[in-house]
């Protein structure tokens, strides 16, 4: 027995000691990460590692839409839009473009997803894959170079090329290049992408020789504008102190040329006979159709994921949406009236009823009040019989004043309510119910952005027909009359056409800045109170004596500072060689 | 030499739970040894004694009642003999004549045995046995004394000596406190000893039984203080360490122990942010916070660190012991003990017969504090101001608001109290627990078996909390030399909760407008506030069930081994293999709302019902699981030479973890009655998997080995010396391994001699001690050192998901430990029969290398995603102590009041800071306000007032657009404009920097009471409501607000949510103070007495009733301890409950 014990006794000793000093288990790997070295060795990982990329790019239907910092739309949560709405945004509360919803626009965003493309560009000659795919992978990547770049330049100005990959121990402290430089980069990248890239997509989704070309006709669209002409503050970093603005405008319009000469594109045009309807069906089909040049795709499982819930970010209260991103006053008065006169609230008829035969891309853009819209969710029904937004100030029921369903003051939701009385239609599929996921893609590029440039850099060179030509391809797609306007006359025709055609696709903020015309854009925001009589709420038919009035609902201002968004002020204080931007 | 049969050890052994081995050795020995020495008499003859005659000074005699024992010791110097005997023989006897020594050296014998029932055995030449003489009546026969002894809280205590007065006879209580003692007479008094008690003398008095209850010491050197892998003499303790006993930790009724420890401990500060059953833990921090990385302690639960579950889940009557390491001693636990460590003991089996206890509770919770809101007409008149401040009307008549405030309609004009209609007035929580312990001489037992049920505060809530667990703690002696012991834990933690978590159904209780109705008068649910939620509906099983089990199995086997033939040597080794379990389903069905669609011509309400928030019926599912493994080898080695004395321990350990989980989610189910994850719709469907959720690495091995030399001069002047060599698999294999060492040393003042006589002995104990050591902290996040690819988002190519990578961020190569730079200094002392104790530490702590970001100094343009590197650096430094009175007021009374406290701050040394803020908003040398997610809290503008009117607005520097009612920012850089650059830096965050605890406790008869106050200093929380069109506002900011009626308020006008600058920028008007005093605990129990329990075979009956924050003093209207800004969390608890215990 007493041996026994010692000899388990000895066991033990032996199984604790030499259990305790074996130091190779210590060489724990992670389970959830791969390796450096196995990433550049498969074919798989390398296009999981572009797929990241493609990611940075964002897309323009997360919760605050770039619209709601120009005069198209407020947002109404605020969530930092109101500082650059009213010119008060700095350095130090650089606001709305802390967002991740906008983080495409975002100086340190930007320059991560540039650092990823370099290492990209810095491995894939080493990798062991096939030259096709090295090819492919690298115009991608340069597709990606060129596209972050471009929002840099086109949100700050002239800002640091960086192309190696930094090192912990690396000088990391450089400084602005100058408009040109941060311009011709873009360029060159762009061309670089479109030699390496095939027209047709690997898959769909991913970048062509198309978007690379029409990446290019959009930064030198971009370029050739009149803020850059004459640089605010006369410094190189804000725009060009040399050159010929003529021979940026044809090179915009070349670039634009370009993308048209490819052949491969023209306008959506499905539905000849119902424009508004065709309208909206270019943002809902889920498929690279023909005016497609890149899309970003979504799927329904992954809603949150991708930061992608348009009915619930924009829908209106009364069916539960959060009523986000609101269109304002102004906007709605920019879609002309159908016969392609300007809407004016000084003429009876039109203000009479100011819904009515109006440029169909509105009712496909826009919700306004009487505007049918979806389904009644059980909840709506008591209010609504049949799915028609009710934005009104209230109606006269029996002597009874009953506030409108999708507003502030409405049963259902009211803190969601918007203040302009309009809400957001286009990118929501009107066939799904309120508050479901949706697959409708965002368009980083389509024709019709293509063939806006053309027209402008046509005007700008003084080649109105062609301006003529390119502009009225999309007029008459969408059911509207020719334009034959010239001169100024002819500008305004097009910043408007402009404006209408691709609302709410993240061109106007940069629009009204590159054009000059940001100073009388952001003045106070409109919205419309719009009071009825009915005998049944919830009978439409029965609403009459309709009164409108304009009313402001948020109020806005300009300063000149903010044609360039500030570098972050903690930015500037890691490196003292950046220049901040003008007015700061 | 006189006495060498006596058991002298006896009277040496001081004996408590902890030291069960000595206790069996005692008794061996009072059982073996001394009957096996008498066995050497030779024979009962008296044999002749030749002597010689000796010279004896006439003088020397001793007067009648002289004690016998001294008389012999007199006979053996005078004549040079020896006597042989049993002490309790002679022990109380007394001469029954005057002795006067003389030549006759039997007649002098004869005197002394004179009376007495002794007779003398010759054994050899000068030496005499003295043995009982059966043949004489015994005048003053022995009398058998019995009874029980207790603590001061009725709980028996196993191993207290009992000796008689003037003698060393006695014995020990068993198991059960329980005692038979032989007396000369009953009219000697007994002598009650423990170690931590005071010794208590009380008088027999003629009685058989006497039972006794013992008082506590405020200060004991021989409590056995448990430190690392092993336990400390408190006397001879050098580092700061303090501890808790188990039986204290019962007397609150919580049901998360976490909370228990609030204020207990000099140093130690708990904020309880959750009053949710199964989520109501607290934040621990042991002298504050010191490093900007994680921040928690290490706990160590029977010797195994980071146990799963934590200490959360343990039952407290399963405890023995709670120790908290403080200063550098920690040092023995290495890397991970820079943010202090939590030892908690087990109870153990003792010999004895077995005991049988049973405790069963009942107790009723309620919210601390729930917000008083506005009411409907308030909060309609504040919508009403928010209009008119936009230029807009009244969007409410005075006719409405009347309505409201007079509830003049049921159906429409509802004034809601929307936290009354969705919690109860009371809920209820059960505990019932079982133990039985005990043992013999090869075995020894602790076995409990408890669980517990605590129910939400919700109505009809789907909250509920179960937890059943059983421990079994068994030691087996091998042999004398030994020891095996195998410890086994089983629990089952079931949560039970609805599908809406408690913080939507909070944050909607919040927003809850007052206008509106959470029910009909005919008790439907009315419409939700948001996407459904309805919160009177939500905390109930309306929504489907929410069910999160989890399971526990953790044993400990551990072989302790004393080497025969080297005194003092000993080596234990210790393994424990721990797994642990989740399984959580969420079953989440449609529920239904009633909007009011009206009323028919009858006049009766028509409704309009809608089916929320999706008319599916969805499922998630989790399973997790989880596993630790430890093996460790300890050699412990102990020398007393005379003055000196040493002792020296060396170990070798490893531990493994490993955790892995996954989960699945469908939509769209055929029905509500399936919640089978096989049958849902193919849609939407989404699973998971890879880690486990929460801060569980998916694997991890730690390896370390560690030491401790200890020694003292005459228990006089003290050394430690502790030393760990830890190996981390976070860090590179390079930098894998570390050194912690640390050094401490005391000088127990109140040993010297000169210094009693300086001093008059007014001092029992007096220590000055000191330690510093590095201890560190490998707490952050892994593979720093690797360069590798994490999972992205993903994007969407061809319509299909595809996974996306991209690398986590820029390795750091040379990442290693976090290192504490340690120092303590303190006091303890105790005067007036250690009446009075006092304890007083100060520390200062420097945390080197802390892990960081230099994302202040590397611009972004660089693109990288910064790895942490080693280069923060925080000082921390406070105080903490306590001090505690024991007094027996009188025979019936004893009193005991401890009050303990600390204070603790920092200061950043040095981080990566931007360099361009302004000076006063730089955190440089400035406590910590950012969290580990590099967040700052710290910076925000500071109010001085209101605009009372327009005249305010233009004479001040304001915010653009600011308008009267608006709170006034400070131009705290006078250039006369309101921006980023005027914002000051806060000291406060959510952790106090003033803790501290008053207990007072006594006993009174039969009755006992703790009266416990806690409190805290020194925090503050940030408040930012969903007020306005979007929800209800605090009734403080209702009553407070400006209006242009009365436009000298202390507060600022309506506003809606964060659409005003001065809710959206942080400011000093909503950094709220959360100072407060609560009585957290307070007990008062009944001990039945002997008559009683006797009766029904009883041992013990207890009763009592008890309390946790029973009372909260705070200018603060939530609780003081939420830490949450808008209201949207489940209210800390109040428990009353009422308990009964028994043993038998």
């Amino acid at each position: 027995m007493k041996y026994l014990k010692f000899k388990i006794l000895g066991i033990l000793c032996i199984v604790f000691a030499l259990g305790s000093c074996d130091q190779d288990i210590l060489n724990v790997s992670p389970t959830d990460q791969i390796s450096d070295d196995t990433v550049w060795e498969d074919p798989a990982l390398i296009d999981l590692y572009l797929a990241d990329i493609y990611r940075r790019m964002n897309h323009g239907l997360r919760e605050v839409k770039l619209s709601s910092l120009t005069d198209d739309s407020q947002f109404i949560h605020g969530y930092g839009t109101i500082e650059i709405v009213q010119g008060i945004s700095s350095p130090s509360n650089i606001g709305a473009w802390n967002r991740g919803d906008l983080e495409q626009y975002r100086w340190g965003h930007l320059y991560s997803a540039i650092r990823q493309t370099n290492i990209v560009l810095a491995n894939i000659d080493e990798a062991n894959v096939s030259d096709d795919l090295k090819e492919q992978v690298k115009g991608e990547a340069h597709f990606l170079r060129a596209f972050f770049y471009s929002n840099l330049v086109r949100n700050y100005g002239g800002v640091p090329i960086i192309e190696n990959v930094y090192a912990l121990s690396d000088d990391m402290l450089v400084a602005r290049n100058t408009f040109e430089e941060s311009v011709n980069f873009v360029v060159a990248e762009a061309d670089r992408a479109a030699e390496l890239l095939e027209l047709e997509p690997r898959d769909m989704g991913r970048a062509t020789r198309g978007a690379a070309l029409a990446l290019k006709s959009r930064i030198l669209t971009h370029a050739a504008s009149d803020l850059f002409a004459d640089p605010i503050g006369g410094s190189d970093l804000n725009g060009y102190t040399s050159g010929s603005q003529d021979a940026r405008h044809q090179a915009a319009k070349d670039a634009a040329q370009a993308v048209m000469d490819l052949g491969v594109y023209e306008l959506f045009n499905r539905h000849p006979d119902d424009p508004a309807t065709n309208y909206e069906q270019i943002f809902i089909v889920n498929e690279d159709h023909e005016e497609v040049i890149m899309n970003r795709y979504f799927l329904n499982s992954r809603d949150w994921a991708d930061g992608y819930l348009p009915h619930q970010f924009n829908g209106p209260n009364g069916y539960r949406g959060w009523a986000g991103n609101t269109p304002l006053q102004s906007l709605v008065d920019a879609y002309e009236v159908d016969d392609g006169s300007e809407f004016d609230w000084g003429n009876p008829a039109h203000a009479a009823a100011p819904y009515e035969n109006r440029d169909p891309r509105f009712y496909a853009s826009i919700l306004y009040d009487g505007a049918p819209w979806v389904e009644p969710p059980s909840f709506r029904e008591p209010y609504d019989a049949s799915g028609v937004i009710q934005t009104f100030e209230h109606v006269t029921v029996g002597g009874e004043e009953i506030p409108g369903v999708d507003t502030r003051n409405g049963p259902i939701e009211d803190w969601n309510g918007g203040y302009s009385r309009y809400y957001l239609r286009k990118f929501m599929d009107p066939t799904l119910p309120p508050q479901t996921t949706q697959e409708t893609p965002w368009p980083v590029f389509r024709y019709a952005e293509v063939l806006l440039n053309y027209a402008e850099a046509s005007i700008a060179l003084g080649d109105e027909g062609d301006a003529h030509t390119a502009l009225n391809q999309i007029r008459s797609r969408a059911g509207m009359p020719d334009i034959t306007d010239t001169g100024q006359a002819l500008v305004e025709r097009y910043q408007n056409e402009r404006r209408v055609e691709l609302f709410g696709e993240d061109h106007r903020y940069f629009d009204i800045r590159r054009w000059k015309i940001a100073p009388q854009k952001y003045h106070d925001a409109e919205g419309i109170r719009i009071t009825a009589e009915a005998t049944d709420r919830r009978d439409r038919s029965t609403y009459s004596n309709y009164e409108y009035e304009l009313f402001t609902v948020q109020s806005r201002n300009w300063a000149d500072s903010h044609y360039f968004a500030p570098i972050p002020n903690d930015e500037i204080n890691r490196n003292d060689q950046l220049v901040q931007n003008p007015g700061y | 030499m006189a006495n060498f049969l006596q058991t002298k050890t006896y009277n040496n052994y001081r004996i408590n739970v902890m030291n069960i081995l000595k206790y069996t050795l005692m008794v061996l020995m009072i059982g073996t040894l001394l009957p096996a020495a008498m066995a050497q008499e030779v024979d009962n003859q008296i044999l002749t004694l030749h002597t010689q005659k000796v010279d004896v000074t006439e003088s020397e005699s001793l007067d009648r009642g002289e004690l016998l024992n001294k008389a012999l010791d007199k006979i053996e110097e005078e004549y040079n003999v020896s006597f042989l005997y049993e002490d309790y023989l002679v022990e109380a006897r007394k001469l029954n004549s005057e002795l006067t020594f003389s030549d006759d050296f039997y007649h002098v014998l004869n005197t002394v045995m004179a009376g007495h029932p002794l007779k003398l055995k010759h054994l050899e030449a000068r030496t005499f046995g003295i043995v009982r003489d059966k043949e004489i009546e015994e005048p003053l026969l022995d009398e058998t004394i019995t009874g029980r002894v207790t603590d001061n809280q009725g709980e028996p205590l196993p191993g207290v000596n009992i000796t008689i007065k003037g003698t060393s006879r006695g014995t020990s209580t068993m198991v059960d406190g329980r005692y038979e003692l032989l007396v000369p007479t009953l009219e000697d008094t007994l002598i009650f000893s423990f170690v931590g008690f005071q010794p208590q003398e009380v008088p027999i008095d003629g009685r058989t039984e006497v039972d006794v209850a013992l008082t506590p010491q405020t200060y004991s050197g021989e409590e056995l203080i448990v430190v690392g892998y092993g336990t400390q003499t408190r006397e001879t303790l050098s580092g700061s360490v303090s501890s808790v006993s188990g039986r204290r930790m019962e007397k609150i009724p919580v049901t998360n122990m976490a909370n228990s420890l609030s204020g207990q401990l000099p140093g130690i500060v708990t904020v309880n942010q959750s009053g949710e059953p199964g989520a109501d833990g607290a934040v621990i921090r042991i002298r504050g916070e010191h490093t900007l990385n994680n921040k928690n302690p290490l706990v160590v639960i029977d010797g195994v660190p980071n146990r799963a579950g934590g200490l959360d889940r343990l039952n407290p009557r399963d405890i023995e012991n709670i120790s908290i390491l403080k200063d550098a001693s920690a040092a023995i636990y290495g890397s991970q003990a820079a943010n202090g460590v939590i030892l908690i003991t087990t109870k153990r089996g003792s010999e004895g017969a077995p005991r049988f206890t049973l405790d069963v509770n009942q107790g009723f919770n309620q919210p601390t504090r729930i917000p008083e809101m506005a009411d409907a007409a308030t909060y309609m008149t504040m919508l009403n101001e928010i209009d008119n401040y936009a230029g807009s009307g009244d969007r409410y008549s005075q006719a409405e608001i009347d309505c409201h405030r007079n509830q003049e309609d049921p159906w429409l004009c509802p004034d809601t109290d929307w936290f009354g209609d969705a919690l109860k007035p009371m809920s209820f929580q059960t505990r019932t627990d079982m133990s039985v312990s005990g043992g013999s001489e090869t075995i020894r037992y602790y076995l409990s078996f408890g669980g517990l049920t605590e129910d939400g505060y919700y109505e009809n809530s789907a909250t509920r909390y179960n937890e059943y667990g059983f421990r079994s703690n068994i030691d087996g002696q091998l042999s004398d030399n030994i020891t095996l012991s195998f410890d086994l834990l089983g629990r089952l933690e079931d949560r039970n909760y609805p599908t809406e978590s408690a913080g939507a159904t909070f944050r909607m209780l919040m927003r809850g407008k007052p206008n509106e109705p959470g029910f009909w008068p005919n008790g439907l649910p009315a419409p939700d506030i948001e996407n459904g939620t309805n919160p009177v509906v939500t905390g109930t099983d309306a929504t489907g069930y929410d069910d999160d089990e989890r399971y526990y199995f953790q044993s400990n086997v551990k072989l302790k081994v004393e080497v025969p033939a080297i005194e003092g040597l000993a080596f234990e080794g210790t393994g424990s293999y721990d797994k642990d379990f989740r399984q959580q389903k969420r079953w989440q069905t449609p529920w239904t709302l009633y909007a009011l669609d009206g009323f028919d011509s009858n006049g009766d309400p028509v409704f309009n019902e809608s089916l929320v928030p999706n008319s599916d019926a969805s499922l998630q599912q989790w399973s997790e699981q989880g596993s630790n493994t430890l093996l460790n080898v300890v050699g412990t080695y102990q020398q007393d030479l005379g003055d000196h004395s040493y002792s020296a321990l060396l170990g070798a350990e490893r531990q493994t973890f490993s955790n892995s989980g996954f989960w699945a989610f469908r939509r769209f189910f055929p029905s509500t009655q399936i919640d089978q994850l096989g049958v849902g719709g193919e849609d939407q469907q989404n699973l998971g998997g890879g880690g486990r959720r929460g801060n569980f690495p998916n694997e991890g091995a730690r390896m370390n080995f560690f030491t401790r030399l200890n020694y003292n001069f005459q228990s006089k002047y003290l050394l430690e010396f502790v030393g760990r060599y830890d190996g981390s698999y976070i860090f590179p294999e390079e930098n894998r391994f570390g050194f912690f060492p640390s050094v401490s040393a005391g000088w127990r003042l109140s040993q010297e001699s000169w210094f009693r006589d300086a001093t008059a002995d007014f001092f029992d104990e007096l220590k000055l001690r000191t330690s510093w050591g590095q201890t560190g902290n490998d707490r952050i996040d892994e593979w720093q050192f690797l360069s590798t690819y994490q999972f992205g988002g993903g994007y969407i190519f061809n319509g299909t998901a595809s996974q996306s990578i991209y690398p986590g961020r820029t390795p750091n190569p040379d990442v290693t430990w976090e290192v504490a730079n340690q120092f303590d200094v303190g006091v303890e002392a105790s005067i007036f029969d250690n009446q009075l104790s006092l304890e007083v530490d100060y520390f200062n702590y420097l945390r080197e290398d802390i892990l960081w970001w230099r994302n202040a100094s590397v611009p972004e343009t660089a693109g990288l995603s910064l790895p942490r590197e080693n280069i923060g650096e925080v000082k921390s430094w406070g105080f903490d102590g306590s001090i505690s009175w024991n007094q027996q007021v009188n025979s019936d009374f004893l009193l005991n009041i401890a009050l303990n406290g600390g204070y603790a701050t920092n200061e950043i040394q040095y981080w990566d800071e931007p360099p361009g803020a302004p000076e006063w908003q730089q955190s440089t040398g400035r406590p910590m306000t950012i969290d580990g997610n590099n967040n700052d809290f710290g910076l925000m503008y500071n109010v001085i007032g209101v605009f009372n009117d327009q005249n305010d607005v233009d004479s001040y520097p304001s915010w653009p657009g600011a308008r009267p009612g608006d709170l006034i920012f400070e131009d705290v850089n006078g250039d006369g404009t309101i921006n980023a650059d005027d914002r000051i830096r806060t000291d406060r965050t959510g952790v106090p920097k003033w803790n501290g605890g008053l207990n007072i406790s006594g006993q009174y008869k039969a009755f006992d009471f703790v009266i416990f106050f806690q409190g805290a200093a020194g925090a503050s929380q940030w408040v930012q409501t969903q007020s306005g069109d979007f929800g209800n506002y605090f009734k403080r900011f209702a009553d407070e607000r400006w209006t242009p009626d009365n436009p000298d308020a202390s507060g600022p006008r309506a506003f809606q949510r964060e659409e005003e600058y001065w809710i959206s920028q942080r400011n000093t008007y909503f950094y709220m103070n959360t100072d407060y005093i609560r009585l957290k605990n307070m007990e008062i129990g009944y001990n039945a007495p002997a008559s009683i329990t006797d009766r029904v075979g009883l041992d013990r009956l207890r009763i009592y009733a008890n309390g946790f924050n029973l009372l909260t003093f705070s200018d603060f209207w939530m609780d003081p301890e939420a830490r949450n800004s808008s209201g949207s969390y489940y209210p800390q608890k109040r428990v009353v409950n009422l308990g009964l215990s028994l043993s038998f």
